[in-house]
């Protein structure tokens, strides 16, 4: 059976500083308004349980808190200033501390971030009519990607936690 | 007055129509907007992943503000308006990271600027610009249309940090549609979220958020709905038919950004505000307007 880790649960509260995630009363507001909760079964109140329990290595582990869809709800209803969005966004760093399994596409948009410093790739799109357009042809100026010192300085700031 | 912009990426990626109508519909208002001369992801995926760095994106975006000398910046996008916010108070706050922060943009020569206002396509039109000085400038009214409006998530929570309209019960988007001529309805799924976010892990699930909504919403038999962000461009009007086959649903259903209609209302021309470039049967509500 899964054992309380209460270190990690301390490196999680560390990440949360100033919010009162202890002081959640289990009302379920987060839980009644989240966006993820009927097709992915996010429980927000149950992350925060399981945190305040200690069960940290097992949420940062699981697929679940990659399920939130940061609608940000949870968090603007919660009365007690515990925050779930908060919670499960330190969990997910936790995660990719501990190298678990993190959803391609947040590592696919990383290093884009890293090659190119934006976060997507620039498309061609299609009109109704078919036409192909692009930044060129809308007659929209060029993208100012950043200049060279910005990988090295990014790289730096991936390195703090 | 003039005012610096700051696009994020997925506008200058691919929701090329709100980066068109904006350049187009802000002049015309007396406002000249000042391109960064060079820019970077707002730090939201990097979030997920470290939140440390995604608050250096971020201080590194008011930095680049900071290099053209202007005290505004204007940030259309939700996503990339939440995370600079969260970002300048976290900097504001934790003078250990903030302090770490900076040393790492002073090593490319940048200067971090905790005093530039940042302010979104919503509530600078309508805090700034007024409601007023819009509806003096609209040459063509949109008079017969009944819409239904999206503010979005990230632009209204959460309300601690200082957001752009009221959490549960946004308003601002739809005054400043009545001040175009159309009529606004209110519908119960409102603050239902577009889903763009799952976009990165769930893709079906995120297209099922879409897709349900706009159902909904196309239940109401208004002439389309308006959205002020790329992220919600992109699900309810790019990915409609995607979202349509994932939720099982039949989605035939006009999707616009506000400053399309702005521009519209301003007398602008269709193709100068990227009205090509929707995807969704916009064509049904630019009849509706012409006729």
């Amino acid at each position: 059976m899964a054992k309380p880790n209460l270190e990690s649960r301390e490196k999680i509260l560390q990440k949360l500083s100033g919010l009162e995630l202890v002081n959640c009363f289990q009302c379920i507001k987060c839980t009644s308004g989240c966006t993820a909760l009927k097709l992915l079964e996010l429980k927000p109140h149950e992350i925060i349980k399981l945190v305040n329990l200690g069960f940290v290595d097992e949420l940062a582990a699981s697929d679940i808190i990659w399920t939130c869809v940061t609608c940000l709800k949870c968090l603007q209803r919660c009365p007690q200033r515990a925050s779930p969005y908060h919670v499960i966004m330190a969990l997910r760093n936790l995660a990719v501390e501990r190298e678990a399994k993190v959803p391609e596409g947040y590592l696919k948009a990383v290093s884009r971030v890293l090659e190119t410093g934006l976060a997507e790739g620039v498309q061609d799109v299609v009109s109704r009519k078919m036409e192909i357009f692009n930044r060129e042809n809308l007659k929209l100026p060029k993208i100012a990607y950043p200049k060279e010192s910005f990988q090295a300085a990014f790289m730096k700031a991936m390195e703090e936690r | 007055m003039k005012i610096a912009v700051f696009w994020g990426c997925r506008i200058l990626t691919s929701q090329y129509a709100y980066e068109m109508s904006v350049r187009e519909t802000f002049p015309k208002l007396d406002v000249k907007l000042v391109d960064l001369r060079e820019t970077n992801c707002c730090g939201d995926p990097v979030k997920s992943m470290n939140d440390f760095a995604a608050n250096y994106l971020a201080a590194r975006v008011l930095a680049l503000a900071n290099n053209t000398g202007l005290e505004h910046l204007l940030i259309p996008c939700n996503r990339c308006h939440f995370v600079i916010s969260e970002a300048k108070s976290v900097l504001a706050k934790n003078s250990k990271v903030g302090n770490r922060i900076v040393e790492i943009l002073k090593e490319e020569g940048l200067v971090y600027n905790p005093n530039i206002k940042i302010w979104h396509t919503i509530d600078f039109l309508h805090d700034l610009i007024g409601l007023k000085s819009i509806k003096k400038a609209v040459s063509k009214p949109l008079k017969g249309l009944r819409l239904a409006t999206h503010a979005g998530c990230q632009i209204i929570r959460y309300s601690e940090l200082g957001r752009v309209d009221d959490a549960e019960n946004p308003r601002k988007l739809d005054e400043l549609v009545n001040e175009l001529g159309a009529e606004c309805v209110d519908y119960a799924e409102k603050l239902d979220c577009c889903g763009a976010n799952l976009m990165h892990s769930h893709v079906d699930s995120a297209l099922s958020l879409a897709g349900t909504k706009l159902t909904s919403v196309q239940s109401y038999g208004v002439d389309g709905l308006v959205v002020s962000c790329p992220d919600c461009g992109l699900m309810f009007d790019f990915k409609q038919k995607d979202a349509a086959t994932t939720a099982g649903a039949k989605l035939d259903f006009p999707v616009v950004y506000y400053t399309q209609l702005l521009g519209l209302a301003l007398g602008v021309e269709q193709e100068k505000l990227g009205l090509h470039l929707n995807q969704s049967p916009v064509d049904k509500l630019l009849s509706k307007i012409s006729a």
